[in-house]
């Protein structure tokens, strides 16, 4: 398998007059070609500033360090000319709102001509239009779209607009951060479909940013789970999802009720997310965790290997990669 | 509908004036009206959890102000112990808002930024007289945020609400409902603002209000999975009106109404193993501006008939008081015409 | 207490307008308090050195027609002005907020009542109505208060409606009235101090206007001549503008010089407590 992204060490810190939060702390994944990852955390995860910081969207002052390695190239180092020839192109973004992305004042069909003269000045409207239908055809949308205002449609509507622009240039990695958060359950469900189908034929790599288990579930492969700033857990969705390693994953799934399974009783994570501007010694869920040792407030605990490709941060696993 | 409900909802409705601009009208041109709630009846037992699900703009929340009566109904009432709410609206308000009380769905906001959460807690004591004093009022919050998991409490009362966690807040917020010892409660949404870890904490605790204090609860969300876990009953809307009903695990795992069926299987489950049905349905709610005469979902139907679009259909009862408010149920029951075949 | 004093020093660091307007103030009010020791000479006494240039005779800016001292006379002059700025504005305060937020709040009828009034009152031309009213009913400073007042809470009151519209939609507004707090009630307590700060820095800013306003109607004529105002200096002054120009001249100066730190302070107070400015907690 060819890794198309890989992020090594990234550490990410919001810096403000008085503090620096530490938001992302010492992150590393890869995702290879073909994969969809889920990146999935509550609100304080890093999980967004994670996916800003690759996209280099991120607020000014913010410190930056590690690498992200996409295409031989390190994202948060080549400059911001680089950066702008790959966005859309070989790197694409789909936002929680985008009623907030597109213009109120433009018709689709202009926005689409605009990103796509961004890269191909020459291009005529008519091999544009051809190039839209074609990606409208795949979010489902009819053609008549292409002709109205971002008014005129529903928000399930403009969700998959945002999606055909994402894939305007067949970018190589998608980025969705919470983009059917905002969703009625039934337009999420049915785009979420979408999204599923089409990379059947478009052999895209995906990262799913989400706070919401269930559509890991139903979207993803692979998952990584974040906690205040750390990757808690990562691994196969079939095997995180069902046979979680780490206090934290464990505890999650404990949250949600099952759908149409049996009703087990509901448990919540005790505590609160820890104060991300003061440092951490050892594990960072260790207050909130119902197994923690005394070496868990110590000692950070490194990757453990779990399973054939998964990997928990969490001391309980060190035995088990020993044992096998 | 039994007679010995504790509450009763019956024929509850509520239509907004739909602007749309318009000053001057053809004579005879009725005024567009939107019906956001449009005829609802149902009944609560005490100790019952009543879900309603349903998608943003079937009038649930609406439903929810309603019955704590932050809006009047256009037409219709609510029976509370076969005493009529808006009767008791009239000669005894205080005595209705002991009854009947709300948990908002954004805890950020449930509480006056200005004010310390003691004297946020205070002022329902003091409004309706629970305590003979002050130090007595302060030794009941004490107690109520212990027993809620608040610790430590007195840390917790000289805070003010922006330097609270969401969780916290919500959990303050049932307590204060609480404090009135009310019969009906309605949850708005109570969790969709919080963060999963703590979600279980706000479902057992409105559990708990339910079985041990004997409550009437209705529960309205959106998440699915959710609602049944907490619902003894379920009532599924569309466009203001009851199209589903029926005991949580029936309406979830043996879903009759075309519209029911579509929410669950497009419903995303944390089981990646979990098969499901596929349906598809056409665009989004419409706004229920003047909707009908047929039933108001057929326009979005994968089984709609022409006869759906003449008349609204009447419920059907599928036995154990699960009913569905569709003429082709029947049909769907019986299994020989299995309406996902009817889909590809 | 504390909370608020910390609150208020953090204001004052992080806002240089608010800075200004603050220690203006304070200057004012010190001249105020000590006008009596700061002032030279009686401003009241008609000296005999009439029209003296700044410096002569002891005389620190000079005389007027009729030997008063311009500077003592400034330094009474602050007295009116503040006067009349902290009284006009009061009253159009309190107006504006008591009735602008009975509109929003209430709606219905109420509010279609009130916002038309507010309406024809920001139509209207005030100064044409005030200096109507001061040449019917006198030129008493305290009319000419009252008078200001009366006819500039309508922006007051806008800014508040505006408010109490959106407060009344919040869920802590909501959630007082499931829990039985009466109308008023939720008014008084919750509508009105949550919607207020946004009406305190416009209605401090409107002391700028109060104070402009007394000078303008005494530069026509219209002032109290029973106590020394910076409008009369300059009405009395302009006769002689071309032999004594240190009597409008400072006159003015001291009616910029205030003005200007009424508005930073309003400004100032606009950016502290607006929600859209202010970072962190509500």
């Amino acid at each position: 398998m060819e890794t198309i992204l890989s992020v090594n060490h990234l550490n990410v810190t919001y810096v403000n007059k008085s503090r620096r939060v530490m938001a992302v702390r010492d992150v590393s994944l890869s995702i290879n070609k073909g994969d969809s990852l889920g990146i999935v955390g509550e609100s304080g995860s890093g999980k967004s500033t994670l996916a800003m910081a690759l996209l280099r969207l991120h607020p000014k002052g913010t410190e930056i360090t590690g690498e992200a390695m996409f295409e031989g190239k390190n994202l948060l180092t080549i400059s911001e000319k680089e950066m702008n020839e790959l966005r859309w192109v070989k790197l694409a973004v789909v936002f929680q709102k985008a009623m907030n992305a597109l213009s109120p004042v433009h018709r689709i069909r202009q926005q689409i001509e605009d990103i796509y003269r961004v890269h191909y000045p020459k291009a005529s409207s008519a091999e544009i239009r051809e190039r839209a239908m074609e990606l409208l055809k795949l979010v489902n949308l009819p053609p008549r779209v292409y002709n109205l205002y971002p008014h005129e449609m529903s928000g399930g509507m403009l969700q998959r607009v945002a999606i055909a622009i994402s894939l305007l240039h067949h970018p190589q990695l998608l980025i969705f951060d919470e983009a059917t958060t905002a969703l009625d359950v039934v337009t999420q469900g049915q785009i979420l479909r979408e999204i599923v189908e089409m990379e059947k034929t478009l052999s895209t790599t995906r990262i799913m940013i989400t706070h919401d288990m269930s559509v890991v579930a139903t979207t993803c492969n692979k998952v990584a789970v974040m906690y205040a700033g750390e990757l808690m857990e990562y691994g196969m969705v079939t095997d995180v999802l069902t046979h979680p390693h780490h206090p934290y994953t464990q505890g999650l799934q404990r949250s949600f009720p099952s759908l149409k399974g049996d009703n087990r009783k509901l448990e919540s994570i005790p505590g609160f997310l820890p104060d991300l501007s003061k440092p951490c010694q050892g594990c960072v869920f260790a207050p909130r965790c119902p197994h923690a040792t005394e070496r868990c407030f110590s000692q950070k605990p490194p990757m453990f290997k779990t399973g054939e490709s998964g990997g928990a941060a969490c001391w309980l696993c060190e035995g088990e990669e020993n044992g096998k | 509908m039994e007679n010995n409900a504790y509450v009763e909802i019956r024929g509850l409705q509520k239509f907004y004036p739909h602007k749309d601009g318009k000053i001057f009208r053809k004579p005879g041109e009725e005024k567009p009206l939107v019906k956001a709630v449009d005829g609802v009846s149902l009944s609560i037992q005490r100790g019952e959890i009543l879900g309603v699900i349903g998608e943003s703009g079937c009038g649930k929340s609406t439903l929810g102000r309603l019955l704590v009566r932050l809006e009047d109904p256009t037409s219709g009432d609510v029976l509370i112990d076969g005493v009529s709410t808006a009767q008791m609206l009239k000669k005894d308000p205080k005595h209705f808002r002991r009854q009947v009380q709300i948990v908002f769905q954004n805890p950020f906001d449930t509480f006056t930024p200005r004010d310390t959460i003691q004297k946020i807690l205070l002022r329902p004591l003091k409004h309706h007289n629970i305590g003979k004093d002050t130090e007595e009022r302060l030794e009941i919050i004490r107690k109520a945020l212990e027993a809620g998991g608040l610790r430590p409490a007195e840390d917790i009362m000289s805070r003010y609400p922006h330097e609270l966690s969401g969780g916290q807040l919500q959990r303050i917020s049932i307590i204060r409902a609480m404090f009135l010892n009310p019969g009906f409660i309605i949850a708005d949404e109570p969790v969709s603002m919080l963060d999963v870890s703590v979600r279980a904490e706000i479902i057992n605790m409105l559990l708990d209000l339910a079985r041990n204090h004997n409550a009437a609860l209705v529960f309205i969300s959106h998440d699915i999975a959710l609602t049944r876990y907490i619902s003894d009953n379920i009532a599924v809307m569309y466009l203001g009106r009851i199209v589903e009903y029926g005991s949580a695990d029936e309406v979830i795992r043996n879903p009759q109404h075309p519209y029911t069926r579509a929410l669950i299987s497009n419903c995303a489950s944390v089981d990646p193993f979990e098969t499901r049905e596929e349906i598809n349905i056409e665009g989004e709610p419409p706004t229920p501006i003047n909707p009908g005469p047929g039933c108001y979902f057929a326009p979005r139907c994968y089984m709609a008939t022409e006869e759906c679009f003449q008349k609204y259909p009447e419920p059907v009862d599928l036995g154990n008081g699960h009913y569905a408010v569709c003429s082709k149920v029947n049909c769907a029951a019986c299994g020989k015409c299995n309406p996902s075949n009817s889909n590809a | 207490m504390k909370r608020f004093f910390n609150k208020t020093l953090s204001a004052l660091r992080s806002d240089a307008q608010l800075r200004v307007g603050v220690i203006g103030l304070a200057l004012l009010f010190l001249i105020v308090i000590f006008g009596s020791v700061i002032a030279t000479h009686d401003p009241y006494f008609y000296g005999p050195d009439s029209l003296a240039a700044p410096g002569q005779n002891g005389h620190l800016l000079g005389t007027n027609h009729m030997g008063q001292d311009v500077f003592s006379m400034l330094v009474y002059g602050v007295r009116t002005s503040l006067m009349v700025a902290i009284t006009a504005s009061m009253i159009s305060g309190v107006l504006g907020i008591i009735i602008g937020g009975a509109g929003g709040y209430f709606g219905g009828k109420v509010d279609v009542v009130i916002s038309e009034l507010i309406n024809v009152f920001l139509l209207i031309p005030t100064f044409f109505l005030i200096m109507l009213i001061v040449s019917l009913f006198g030129s008493d400073i305290r009319n000419v208060m009252i008078v200001i007042g009366l006819t500039t809470w309508s922006s007051n009151a806008k800014l508040m409606r505006a408010q109490a519209l959106s407060l009344r939609e919040r869920t802590f507004v909501k959630s007082a009235i499931a829990l039985g707090e009466t109308k008023l009630q939720v008014l008084v307590k919750y509508i009105l101090p949550n919607g207020i700060f946004p009406v305190v820095a416009n209605t401090t800013r409107g002391m700028a206007g109060a104070i402009l306003t007394e000078a303008s109607l005494s530069f026509l004529g219209l002032g109290d001549p029973n106590v020394i105002s910076w409008g009369q200096m300059i009405y009395q002054g302009k006769q002689y503008i071309t032999t004594a120009w240190w009597i409008t001249a400072f006159s003015g100066i001291a009616v910029i010089i205030t003005v200007i730190i009424f508005y930073m302070l309003g400004d100032g107070l606009n950016h502290v407590l607006n929600p859209k400015y202010s970072q962190g907690g509500k």
